[in-house]
């Protein structure tokens, strides 16, 4: 095979290769964009447009969803405006309270705390990392050792045993994940201090007398938040995941209150006597939830190295 | 009588999405002929090459036109045809030597595979002939050679990989691209040399593309321009380079032979730096490796030094440490009677301030998300959109530029905003570590009139880093060479283009490609030039580090260091006999003088 074959093959399968990756990468990253902006917004206001109150118990005990071939007619009547009987979407619980309306109140507590959790350790892991990268290489290297140690933490059992120690509120689960991922911050951070700091600006201003700090400021950690950003949308699902998780061993937010966690460990014994709603339904909110997030994320990552 | 063509291109069209990339091209080339082909970036050469193998780039399309090869429409012909052909008629060679050679093989066996997809050979005959054609090349120990991967292999020497694999087949016509762009001048002399021997040795033609007129003016015979697709020149190399007829040449070629502006003749240096010495410690080992030794020079004010060298040779640590970018081990460096080298807190930035630095990369060396205004802006105290746009305006910018970011603009102008930026400081020196490489032709023939310009009109000095001894000649007074980290020679302008003493300075300025006619390097003796490879940085040779590749060596070289010595007329030789030969011509001349 002559050179010229090698590289016309080469770009074509290039050419080929992205043109087949784009719609479907493409679809993606908006549908996982769909899904964070309906969790942001439910977040702020899914408690207020609840059809029923999330913590007052009603009459109809374990009443299972409407059949799927009711569903249109049901839809019909909702829309057209006339008077019906009460629809409980997804059924409800033990304690009469409709899942449908608790579903939809529980981001208030779940991604509330997951965002908060991100917003806080991407604050403190972005600016640790600016450090360990800057610093004298002892330093820098002490900092990332520092780092392993809390990121090799088994992220339940630490989380379990900070919520008992800690007491069992909101504020507790935030700051338990926020520092179990900032070390992840950290060291994504870090990474990308390493490359911007021997970049060509970076001389530049400190040939104009600029100081250290500046420097690592204003030119450093604004181009090296980009991989930690992408990061974020990936951890908040996660995140999500760990707060359901906490909530469903005991660790978590308080019962009653509205929270997919608590919501499918309320639900299982109810499971094995073939009521399946009770659990089933928070389960896939809190997967199309995680798999949204995980999507933008790589949707982001995929548009920042284009 | 001209000889039937061997290529006859007609009307050759190609299209990329509408635009078009090449607009009826036609041309031929004779057998045994060395035809070039120049013009700026994106001027469609790369696309005509390709195209003359039946080969787009997706998603380009050949519009129409003919390739005649030795009579026969190459388009015409089935793909299976036309691939058979390829390699056996028609052969190309592409730039990016490693990138084009497949790492999991070794570069026999890709050598080849050529030529078992074109001739009747078994595995044997096959082996033998690729051990044979390495070692015309001139490869040192081919057998060895065709067993290695490429990444085991120099650079030169991948290159010279390609032509072997071009040539394999016996093409009649080798196109090729770019062939030498990465390589230092030295490697690309001897590949260029290697392919012109190949191509008259064979009689088949070639069609060189490339950006540097110095390459077209020493090996080409023919001449041809393109611009926007088209081709606009198509001359004899001397006549062309007599009188360029089309304005891209011109403009590319209007600084040649032009001498940059005196510098003012003033006895205190502003800058002397005295034994600058700097090692790199290996990691993982006690090694290290000495990337600057014992550099000695001045500049005076409004002068420009030249610091000349392959890579690796220590020239972009020297100007690092200038600015204290990096730290040196030893030496002093005395900047307007300041010791740089002892300052320290606000003292060191307040010095640093006066002497700045404009870098190889423009892109990187601005901010991506900071406005032009605001980079330019950082050099000044506070900022001041009026001192900024007469900045711009300085360095040949419009105030418009100033709200743009660095991407959205040309290597050029971004390399002018880097200037800008420098000279805002008000500074007295200017590093420029290779401020050109990364330009077009048309780009750089603009930052080094700027640069010309900007110091008649404010005086600072420059130190200009480059290993393009074209620009060197023409913004420096003084020259200085370096060689594995020490200057092995500095003179004026004209002593170290004119008669270099040293030898690896004789054998730089041997390979130097100057874009004029005159004396080509294709139609001049072979001289004895440098043998073997560059030595490691890590493992020096006890004397002179020269000493194993230079054809004057004496005994004492190889363990006798060489010192800098001084010669009469202000210039420095690290070279013994160099220097001593020269004192006995100087001396015979004297007395001839005297008895006359």
């Amino acid at each position: 095979m002559s050179g010229a074959e090698q590289l016309d093959g080469a770009l074509l399968a290039l050419d080929l290769q992205a043109h087949r990756a784009r719609p479907v990468a493409d679809l993606l990253f908006y549908l996982g964009g769909a899904v964070v902006a309906l969790s942001l917004l439910l977040m702020v206001v899914g408690p207020w447009i609840v059809p029923f109150d999330v913590g007052r118990p009603g009459d109809d005990i374990m009443q299972p969803p409407p059949a799927l071939a009711d569903v249109p007619a049901l839809l019909v009547q909702v829309l057209r405006g006339t008077p019906h009987d009460p629809i409980h979407w997804f059924g409800t619980d033990s304690a009469g309270l409709d899942i449908f309306s608790r579903v939809l109140a529980a981001p208030r507590a779940d991604v509330a705390i997951a965002v908060g959790a991100n917003a806080f350790s991407l604050v403190m892991g972005s600016l640790i990392g600016l450090f360990a990268g800057m610093a004298r290489p002892w330093v820098g290297a002490l900092t990332m050792r520092i780092s392993d140690i809390v990121q090799a933490f088994p992220v339940f059992i630490t989380g379990m045993v900070l919520v008992t120690l800690a007491g069992r509120s909101d504020l507790t689960i935030v700051v338990t994940l926020a520092l179990l991922y900032t070390p992840i911050y950290v060291r994504l951070t870090r990474s990308e201090v390493l490359t911007q700091r021997s970049r060509g600006f970076v001389d530049a201003a400190r040939a104009l007398g600029r100081s250290e700090p500046w420097i690592a400021l204003r030119h450093v950690l604004p181009n090296a938040l980009a991989p930690a950003m992408i990061q974020a949308s990936v951890t908040i699902g996660f995140a999500i995941l760990m707060t359901a998780g906490l909530s469903f061993v005991g660790a978590g937010v308080r019962p009653p209150s509205p929270e997919w966690g608590l919501m499918i460990a309320a639900g299982a014994n109810d499971i094995v006597q073939g009521d399946w709603w009770p659990s089933v339904f928070p389960g896939l909110a809190i997967s199309v939830t995680v798999f949204g997030y995980a999507a933008f994320g790589n949707g982001l990552e995929r548009r920042n190295a284009a | 009588m001209q000889p039937d063509p061997i290529l006859s291109v007609r009307d050759l069209s190609v299209g990329f999405h509408g635009k078009t990339a090449v607009r009826a091209a036609s041309f031929d080339v004779a057998p045994g002929e060395i035809v070039g082909l120049t013009g700026d970036s994106g001027s469609g050469k790369s696309t005509l090459g390709l195209a003359l193998l039946g080969l787009v780039r997706q998603p380009g399309r050949i519009l129409g036109g003919q390739v005649l090869l030795e009579g026969t429409d190459f388009l015409a012909l089935p793909e299976a045809e036309r691939r058979s052909r390829r390699g056996r008629q028609i052969g190309l060679i592409v730039q990016n030597p490693r990138g084009a050679l497949s790492p999991l093989h070794t570069v026999g066996g890709q050598i080849q595979s050529v030529l078992r997809a074109h001739q009747p050979v078994d595995a044997a005959q096959s082996s033998k002939r690729a051990v044979g054609l390495l070692r015309d090349l001139g490869l040192n120990d081919p057998e060895r050679r065709a067993g290695a991967f490429p990444h085991e292999i120099s650079g030169g020497m991948a290159q010279r990989v390609l032509i072997a694999m071009a040539v394999g087949a016996g093409p009649r016509v080798l196109v090729a691209d770019e062939p030498t762009s990465g390589l230092d001048v030295t490697i690309q002399a001897q590949f260029l040399d290697e392919l012109a021997r190949t191509a008259r040795a064979t009689g088949s033609a070639v069609l060189l593309m490339t950006q540097d007129l110095g390459i077209i003016a020493n090996y080409c015979d023919r001449v041809m321009v393109m611009q926007a697709g088209a081709i606009v020149a198509d001359g004899e190399t001397r006549a062309f380079f007599a009188a360029p007829s089309d304005e891209y040449s011109r403009t590319v070629l209007a600084l040649r032979h032009a001498p940059p502006p005196a510098a003012p003749s003033d006895p205190a240096p502003l800058l002397q730096v005295d034994g600058l010495t700097k090692h790199f410690p290996l990691s993982g080992s006690k090694k290290v490796l000495q990337a600057v030794d014992r550099v000695t020079f001045e500049i005076g004010r409004g002068e420009t030094l030249g610091l000349v060298g392959e890579s690796g040779s220590g020239k972009t640590t020297v100007g690092r440490c200038l600015l204290r970018l990096i730290e040196p081990d030893g030496g002093t460096i005395t900047f307007d009677g300041h010791e740089l080298t002892r300052a320290s807190g606000k003292e060191l930035r307040t010095l640093r301030r006066r002497v700045q630095i404009v870098f190889q990369d423009p892109l990187d060396a601005l901010d991506p998300r900071w406005t032009v205004a605001a980079i330019v802006g950082e050099a000044l105290d506070r900022p001041d959109p009026k001192r900024t746009a007469e900045l711009l305006d300085l360095v040949g910018l419009g105030p418009e530029v100033a709200r743009l970011r660095p991407r959205s603009l040309s290597a050029g102008a971004q390399q002018r905003v880097s200037i800008a930026r420098a000279i805002a400081a008000d500074p007295a020196l200017i590093v420029l570590d290779e401020p050109t490489s990364a330009l077009t032709p048309l780009a750089r023939v603009g930052i080094v009139k700027l640069l010309r310009d900007l110091q008649a009109r404010l005086g600072m000095s420059y130190l200009f880093i480059s290993h393009d001894l074209n620009t060197v000649e023409q913004l420096s007074h003084r020259v200085a060479v370096m060689y594995m980290g020490q200057i092995v020679e500095l003179g004026t302008r004209e002593q170290v283009f004119e008669a270099p003493l040293h030898p690896y300075a004789r054998a730089l300025l041997a390979a130097h490609l100057a874009p004029d006619p005159a004396a080509r390097r294709i139609d001049r003796p072979r001289e004895a030039g440098l043998a073997g490879e560059i030595p490691s940085p890590i493992d020096l040779p006890p004397g002179c580090y020269l000493a194993g590749r230079c054809p004057d060596v004496q005994s004492a070289c190889r363990t006798t260091p060489q010192a800098l010595q001084h010669l009469g007329d202000g210039r420095l030789v690290r070279c013994t006999p160099a220097a001593r030969a020269r004192s006995v011509r100087v001396e015979m001349s004297m007395r001839e003088q005297a008895d006359g």
